[in-house]
């Protein structure tokens, strides 16, 4: 333990201060060809004639590809967890999102590649499209999906659900209900390097590709998958990264990249324009969610029910797991008997929402924490007390169903209150984390409580 | 058209329009300035022209011929570090590294102007305009700011806590 509180020099740090450090971009081989794609121009159309004759006859051009170059042109990022892909890497028939690639070029230039992508002939049919998830689910909105607009994969449901207790009676039993709505929006991750590939053909048949993937081994799958080639025949190189933040665990310029090496037997390096960064990578999801407590006069909240739609944008990509996530993270760090939730993923004609900075859970904590403050609020009560008094304990339940062990909620609770000067009751400052007694277990949480010790 | 680059003369082929960064990466293969937004507005493209803090994204190369240019390649080695690389790399004032290069030629010729101690609002007012999106830019103003008195070096072994704040470990923690 010679490394923890000691403060160590960065191993990459001289090279990140003298300008040595190789990003991906900053790798050289030689006659490396530029990338540039054509993108939808928009939000959802039927691509009714494609013709790439022309852009081939472009001066300096050695390769374009459209979907009739992938070998599997669908796939999803969750397939290995039974999740059917749904997700084209070069639009065919169709478009779903301003900003879906569409084809790719690669020339000598980036000039070059622009023109060819400005000669690619194509026609498009404009469909309405659908922006907002509140009326996805409304028959009358445009149909984005063969399955519709909600992810319907959930085990027998079309959503996430949790169940627990008997929140029908929590209700009746309640003094008070408090209702609140939480639209926390889409974020650009914004990394200061903007996506990036290179991918190198090697005498060896094999394909090297430089990325600025956060995950290396889920990059070489989807690359793999797409190109029907065993694993051995892609070699990655990766590691450095300039920022990510999420945005960067989909796979975004490695693929096509390998697609336009292997075509034109060249080294091809796409780097994306900000622009493209801003208008066409995943961004974090916008979501929709409705919280209803019935609470106590002096504080308890006895049960929650919740609604969340999941703004996923024209793909499934990870979004099934964040909700998923969001899902386990719905009662937030309290303890709550009984609970209704349903997670909705939704399907619109925005960009597909990926991973950021805890994906699924600081959107639902958002939510759940400003709700806290509201049911203090609508109480008369103390937001700190009311927090402290639901917080999760040694032996409680949490909403999917596990006994908690090392819950830290009230030590963190009480530390944050010191730090920022907040002055408590003597029953809240001597909390602890351990299990419920007295007055601090209710009727209401004995059951859950006792049930789930026993299984110790 | 010629440039002297970290103290050399090099001839240069691109087309005069050509953005001072693509000349910098793509014909003398130098890349610390990085291709970050290409739009004037994030400030990792920046080197030293004649002395002065530029956006080489945004200069034509024909309107700097025959000037001297300094990248971060040019203001040390790793194994003689200038004091604002040594103050960037021992207060962790580089998380990527992306935003880095413009960071320190920025900060660089704000100190060089000075010649001495500089306030937190220049340096602020120096890197404005230079975007990080991992540190939340504590430890990079701090960072220049030690550099500027000479405070390098010398970094305690473990952070100090102010007087009276209370424990890292929490009252009460089952950890």
């Amino acid at each position: 333990m010679k490394a923890v509180g000691a403060r160590l020099p960065r191993y990459d740090g001289v090279g990140h201060v003298t300008g040595r450090t190789t990003y991906v971009d900053d790798v050289r081989v030689g006659r490396t060809l530029w990338v540039k794609a054509l993108r939808s121009p928009h939000h959802h159309a039927a691509i009714t004639r494609l013709d790439t004759s022309k852009a081939e006859t472009v001066k300096g051009v050695h390769a374009i590809v459209t979907h009739a170059d992938v070998p599997k042109n669908v796939y999803g990022h969750l397939e290995a967890l039974g999740v059917p892909a749904d997700e084209p890497l070069l639009a065919d028939g169709e478009v779903r999102y301003k900003g879906q690639p569409i084809a790719a070029v690669a020339a000598e230039s980036e000039q070059a590649a622009l023109e060819a992508v400005a000669a690619i002939e194509i026609e498009y049919e404009e469909r309405p499209a659908l922006v907002d998830i509140r009326k996805a689910l409304d028959p009358a909105a445009p149909q984005i999906h063969q399955w519709g607009n909600v992810y319907p994969h959930y085990g027998p449901y079309n959503h996430r659900r949790v169940r627990k207790g008997d929140v029908e009676a929590a209700f009746e039993r309640a003094d008070a209900i408090v209702e609140g709505v939480y639209r926390p929006q889409a974020i650009e991750q914004m990394p200061m390097e903007t996506q990036v590939a290179l991918a190198v053909p090697e005498a060896s048949g094999r394909l090297t590709i430089y990325s600025c993937t956060q995950a290396m081994y889920f990059s070489m799958g989807v690359v793999a998958a797409h190109l029907q080639v065993p694993l051995n025949k892609l070699k990655f190189v990766g590691g450095t990264v300039g920022g990510g933040f999420g945005g960067k665990v989909d796979t975004a310029a490695d693929t096509v990249c390998a697609l336009l090496a292997l075509k034109s037997r060249r080294p091809v390096k796409w780097r994306w324009t900000r622009e493209e960064e801003f208008l066409a990578s995943s961004t974090r999801a916008p979501w929709h969610i409705e919280i209803a407590d019935a609470v106590t006069s002096d504080g308890w909240i006895l049960g929650r029910r919740m609604l969340t739609l999941h703004d996923s944008g024209a793909y499934s990509r990870f979004s099934p797991y964040g909700v998923t996530k969001h899902a386990f993270h719905h009662s937030g760090a309290y303890t709550i008997p009984n609970l209704h939730f349903d997670g909705f993923v939704v399907y619109t004609n925005r960009v597909p929402t990926t991973a950021m900075r805890g994906f699924g859970v600081t959107s639902v904590s958002f939510a759940v924490e400003t709700h806290m403050s509201r049911v203090a609020d609508v109480l008369g009560l103390d937001p700190w007390e009311v927090r402290l008094k639901n917080a999760n304990r040694i032996g409680d339940t949490s909403g999917n169903g596990v006994t908690l062990k090392d819950p830290s909620t009230v030590p963190v609770t009480l530390a944050a209150a010191e730090r920022v000067g907040v002055e408590l009751g003597a029953e809240f400052r001597q909390m602890t984390a351990e299990p419920r007694t007295g007055a601090l277990l209710p009727e209401h949480l004995v059951a859950q409580q006792n049930l789930n010790l026993e299984e110790d | 058209m010629n440039l002297t680059v970290n103290g050399i003369e090099r001839d240069i082929s691109s087309p005069p329009l050509t953005p001072l960064l693509h000349v910098l990466r793509d014909e003398l293969d130098i890349t610390s300035p990085k291709a970050g937004c290409q739009q004037g507005g994030c400030g990792t493209c920046t080197v030293l022209v004649d002395g002065e803090p530029r956006r080489s994204c945004l200069t034509a190369v024909a309107t700097v011929d025959g000037a001297s240019i300094t990248t971060l390649e040019g203001l040390g080695e790793p194994e003689r570090l200038s004091p604002v690389q040594t103050a960037f790399h021992e207060r962790y004032a580089a998380q990527c590294g992306f935003c880095t290069p413009g960071m320190i030629i920025a900060a660089t010729a704000l100190i060089e102007r000075k010649g001495g101690p500089v306030e937190r609002e220049e340096v602020v007012d120096a890197l404005r305009g230079h975007l990080c999106r991992c540190t939340g830019y504590v430890k990079i103003v701090d960072a220049v700011l030690a550099a500027s008195r000479g405070d390098i070096g010398q970094v305690d072994d473990l952070p100090t806590s102010d007087e009276g704040e209370p424990d890292v470990l929490v009252k009460g923690s089952p950890a």
